[in-house]
């Protein structure tokens, strides 16, 4: 797992991202959440790095 | 409560004819407090067309004087070109309201610094470079600015922070040490009316009204411009409900020098805190409130002292200096010319303050537009020249526009899904390096790229630091940029780097003869100049600022008055010849030495 930054445009990425959950409810927001997630993931594919992320996620405190 | 007699120095009231109306206040700063500061005043002058009644015209007309105004009055009577500056006040500052902008970019500096109130400025000021992010009570993440990009080539520090009106009463007090520019204090624009290629303003005094002539009208009279309306320029605002309230304050035991921030301050109700020194040994404490609160009530002073004691402990001795509640918006114009009006400073753009954004891109506006007016009343470039302001400078107001909203939709992310996220990203920043990418309390203020100018080579339009080299081979003593583009005078410069051919040197005095620019030679121990005027590039900031290196050891950069490269190559041949015409917005022609 990666864990500095990949980002090109990190600020331009956070804009996109709250603007496409823009004028949804919670529940579909959740779900564009999910399907984001699937997608991203998808781009990964590597099972190891895969793992890690979800351990990571789960792992760090708010 | 406006009247503050403290803040004025006297009898500022009683000197005041019934008949001009006193000055506003702008800007929300409307419940101001303290008595710390005492501003300079300046005397109202009865200009000639009040005696006279005949509408003289003059070529340069600026209308405001805060920190755009006077920089762009500064630059002018620095290249001996005259103009006329209105202000409606008689000081520096807004009245009553004695701090506006604290932070003071490189580029910024290197603009004063080349206006010759460098050296007052630093002197004066707090310089830093290290900033510090917290949530709760963790630090997120910290930087250090003068370890960024090309940033410590440059003779100037990352930044310094000084009260606005500082640097202010400095640029009055070097223009007029310059002359060429007439400042003109309690002189109110009341009346604009454009007819043909230049304007005619109506100006209300305390001696009365009268009228003059521009044939350029320059606008730095902030957010609530009258020429909006004169003009009918159209603009993209944005307003939100996020509330701050700044204290300014003196500790006999204070923090360290450096910009902290929190996200969320566990002692300000887990809204945000700017923590910030300035001159004076004044911090400044910026305080996010409740979205909507009532500025009254935040900027009252026991409300402000609590708020002090939850930070720095019950004991904390603080002296206030000054209290001001604001909320913020952003507006951006579609155009930043109208005819022979020119927005600049925060009549181009208001942002919110968040990365020093407002003030800096107002003083390269003032920077941008000076070099090229001045060609332009010289006649030693086409009319043409002025619309690049607009090109160059509508770019960058947009690109801070869009910046700044960003930071500000992370600052005051509401609840929900955006709280989600923010929460996520700052959980994440602690633990992993990329996570940081993604807290944004502010991204610093740039010097901004122009990448769809008319008058720059693509990948040019970047602002060069304002390096050092040596004036001798030995290497002492050093000039810098500044020194370079003083001497050009608000020409362009060329420099030419590496060993000239004879043919190379009269190829160069032709160039010399077609168009304005001067020349300067740039050469590197062992080898030795040909030309009469060269510099040494002792430690090769030079050519790594002019982005020479593309180019081997020889090469040439066009470099505007503003320290911008306009362009940069490898051989002296048509396309040099063509370049230095297209960046004055000039017609092309070749001459026949260069066409090989």
């Amino acid at each position: 797992m990666k864990t500095d930054s990949q980002f090109e445009d990190a600020d331009r990425f956070y804009e996109q991202l709250l603007d496409a959950h823009q004028g949804l409810s919670a529940e579909q927001s959740a779900l564009l959440n999910a399907r984001l997630i699937l997608l991203l993931a998808n781009q990964i594919g590597d099972t190891q790095v895969l793992e890690e992320c979800i351990r990571a996620a789960r792992a760090t405190s708010s | 409560m406006n009247d503050k007699p403290g803040l004025r120095g006297g009898n500022f009231g009683a000197s005041q004819p019934a008949a001009y109306r006193q000055v506003d206040f702008t800007n929300g700063y409307e419940f101001t407090q303290g008595t710390a500061y005492v501003l300079p005043q300046y005397p109202f002058v009865a200009p000639p067309e009040l005696r006279s009644g005949q509408a003289s015209l003059h070529p340069i007309v600026i209308v405001g004087g805060g920190i755009t105004g006077l920089t762009l009055a500064c630059c002018l009577a620095r290249l001996g070109v005259a103009a006329v500056l209105l202000d409606e006040d008689n000081t520096v500052g807004v009245k009553g309201a004695s701090s506006r902008g604290i932070c003071y970019t490189q580029k910024s500096l290197e603009i004063f610094h080349k206006l010759g109130i460098y050296d007052r400025i630093a002197a004066k000021g707090t310089q830093w470079s290290v900033g510090r992010t917290f949530a709760g009570s963790d630090e997120v993440y910290s930087f250090d600015l003068s370890q960024q990009g090309l940033n410590n080539l440059s003779a100037q520090p990352a930044f310094i922070n000084i009260q606005q009106f500082y640097i202010e009463g400095f640029l009055v007090e070097r223009t007029l040490q310059l002359g060429h520019v007439d400042l003109r204090w309690q002189s109110r624009v009341i009346g604009f009316e454009q007819s043909g290629a230049s304007a005619t303003l109506t100006v209300e005094t305390p001696e009365g009204d009268y009228q003059l002539q521009a044939d350029h009208v320059i606008d730095a009279t902030g957010s609530h411009s009258p020429f909006y309306q004169w003009t009918g320029a159209t603009m993209q605002t944005k307003k939100g409900d996020d509330r701050w309230c700044i204290a300014d304050v003196r500790f006999p035991k204070h923090p360290p020098t450096e910009r902290h921030t929190w996200i969320e301050a566990p002692f300000n109700e887990n809204r945000a805190v700017w923590q910030h020194k300035m001159a004076d040994e004044v911090w400044r404490i910026d305080y996010q409130m409740a979205p909507n609160a009532d500025p009254a009530y935040v900027s009252r002073e026991d409300v402000v002292r609590a708020r002090l004691q939850r930070q720095f402990g019950a004991d904390v001795a603080v002296e206030i200096v000054w209290v001001g509640p604001y909320a913020y918006r952003s507006v951006c114009l579609d155009q930043l010319r109208v005819g022979c009006v020119f927005f600049i400073g925060d009549t181009a753009k208001v942002v919110s303050p968040f990365g020093a954004r407002g003030g800096n891109t107002g003083v390269s506006d003032a920077d941008n537009l000076a070099w090229k007016l001045a060609c332009v009343v010289r006649r030693q470039a086409p009319p043409a020249l002025l619309d690049s302001y607009n090109d160059e400078r509508l770019e960058a107001a947009q690109e801070n526009v869009l910046v700044t909203n960003r930071t500000a939709r992370f600052l005051r992310a509401p609840e929900g899904l955006e709280r989600i996220f923010r929460s996520a990203a700052i959980g994440l920043a602690k633990e992993y390096p990329f996570g940081r990418a993604l807290i944004n309390t502010g991204r610093m203020a740039v010097a901004n790229a122009y990448s769809r100018s008319s008058i720059c080579e693509a990948g040019c339009g970047t602002s060069m630091p304002n390096v050092r080299f040596g004036w001798r081979k030995a290497g002492e003593p050093l000039g810098t940029l500044n020194d370079l583009l003083n001497w050009a005078n608000g020409h362009r410069l060329l420099l030419v780097f590496g060993h000239l051919k004879v043919v190379e040197m009269q190829k160069l005095s032709q160039l010399a003869r077609l168009v304005p620019v001067r020349i300067v030679q740039v050469v590197r121990l062992p080898h030795f100049a040909q030309a009469r005027e060269h510099v040494y590039d002792c430690f090769g900031h030079l050519k790594i600022a002019a982005k020479i290196t593309r180019h081997g050891d020889k090469g040439w950069a066009v470099i505007r008055p503003d320290g911008y490269l306009a362009a940069t190559g490898s051989a002296i041949n048509a396309r040099l010849s063509q370049v230095l015409q297209t960046s004055l917005a000039m017609a092309q022609r070749t001459p026949a030495a260069l066409k090989h």
